[in-house]
């Protein structure tokens, strides 16, 4: 079975090497998709043994990820990972994302932060940011998941084919969410650990991610 | 005429001549000077009949003054094309996507196509 993890990178030279080392005895193939860092994420994911897709100008973690997925689906992809490349996740949980699509349970398996495994959020994130990101996702998307926000998933063939991503910055997992979804795609979620480094997004990201999803609507 | 009704339509004539300067160098279309012009031949009309366009609001109910009148109305315009720019430069924004995918895509083929050539060498 052809498994590909598709990484997203911007300036991560601090952690993709690592990041590709545990990936990439797991899957078929490791891609990190550069969108056009100004350090050397390019050399170090390459010398880890990644398959390396450069943007030659800067698009956001939506558009590489979707750069990845259309490669994954050309080089004949059978499950498609996606996975951060700032060492947040665990390499190790890839398996327990992609069980239920192997064993035909899904067709798209969503990570979740907030279903008992580690994660040490910080307080305003936890108490502010999710919650309030939780709530319009449910009752504007009419997305039922219990994280709103999470980049590690899992998808099969079919719903890597159904679902194009459009939105080029991070409004691209409340996007995919929302296809999932508004298909008939069988979708799963898994508890993962969560190990932050940084505050990440902020909240005004938050709303920065509302208005480009209503601005991709619109501009149809 | 008022002074001002006069500064206002020698503003409209220049922004008139330097449309008709962008149709003549092609950097516009038919459509989009078509669309300027009339809205200038608008404008410059209500300046002119400022006192006529008031007694028409007063007869019909209105309060507003036809100059408030033109200023409201120039608001609402103008919200619609910044708003209409916004959804070009989106357009524009996906389409700039989809040509760095199709280049990063390509480049990285190549080098696959490379790679393989290199070991069917060495074997």
């Amino acid at each position: 079975m052809k498994i590909f993890c598709i990484i997203a990178a911007y300036n991560e030279e601090k952690n993709i090497a690592k990041v590709v080392k545990g990936v990439k005895p797991l899957v078929f193939e490791a891609v990190v998709v550069n969108d056009c860092s100004s350090d050397n994420t390019q050399k170090l994911a390459k010398d880890a043994g990644a398959t390396i897709i450069n943007h030659p100008i800067n698009r956001g973690q939506g558009a590489a990820l979707q750069t990845g997925n259309e490669y994954a689906l050309k080089s004949g992809a059978d499950i498609i990972v996606h996975f951060d490349g700032d060492d947040q996740f665990l390499a190790e949980e890839i398996k327990d994302m992609i069980d239920p699509i192997i064993s035909k349970r899904a067709d798209i398996v969503f990570g979740s932060r907030f279903l008992g495994k580690e994660a040490n959020f910080p307080f305003f994130k936890k108490h502010i940011i999710y919650p309030l990101a939780q709530l319009f996702t449910r009752f504007v998307l009419g997305i039922k998941l219990s994280d709103p926000q999470c980049g590690f998933r899992a998808l099969n063939r079919k719903a890597a084919k159904h679902i194009t991503i459009e939105n080029r910055e991070m409004a691209h997992n409340s996007e995919i969410q929302a296809k999932a979804f508004a298909s008939d795609l069988k979708i799963e979620e898994v508890p993962i650990t969560v190990i932050y480094h940084g505050f990440g997004q902020k909240l005004s990201g938050g709303f920065k991610i509302i208005k480009d999803l209503f601005i991709n609507k619109l501009s149809k | 005429m008022l002074p001002q009704q006069i500064i206002a339509i020698l503003i409209i004539l220049v922004f008139v001549y330097q449309l008709t300067k962008q149709k003549k160098r092609k950097e516009i279309g038919i459509n989009e000077y078509g669309l300027w012009l009339t809205l200038w031949t608008i404008a410059g009309l209500a300046i002119i009949f400022l006192k006529q366009i008031d007694t028409l609001l007063a007869s019909i109910g209105l309060s507003a003054s036809a100059i408030n009148f033109l200023i409201y109305l120039s608001v609402l315009v103008l919200f619609y094309f910044v708003f209409k720019m916004r959804l070009t430069i989106s357009k524009l924004d996906r389409n700039l996507t989809k040509l760095t995918r199709v280049v990063g895509l390509k480049e990285a083929e190549k080098e696959k196509e490379n790679m393989e050539a290199e070991e069917d060498i060495k074997e």
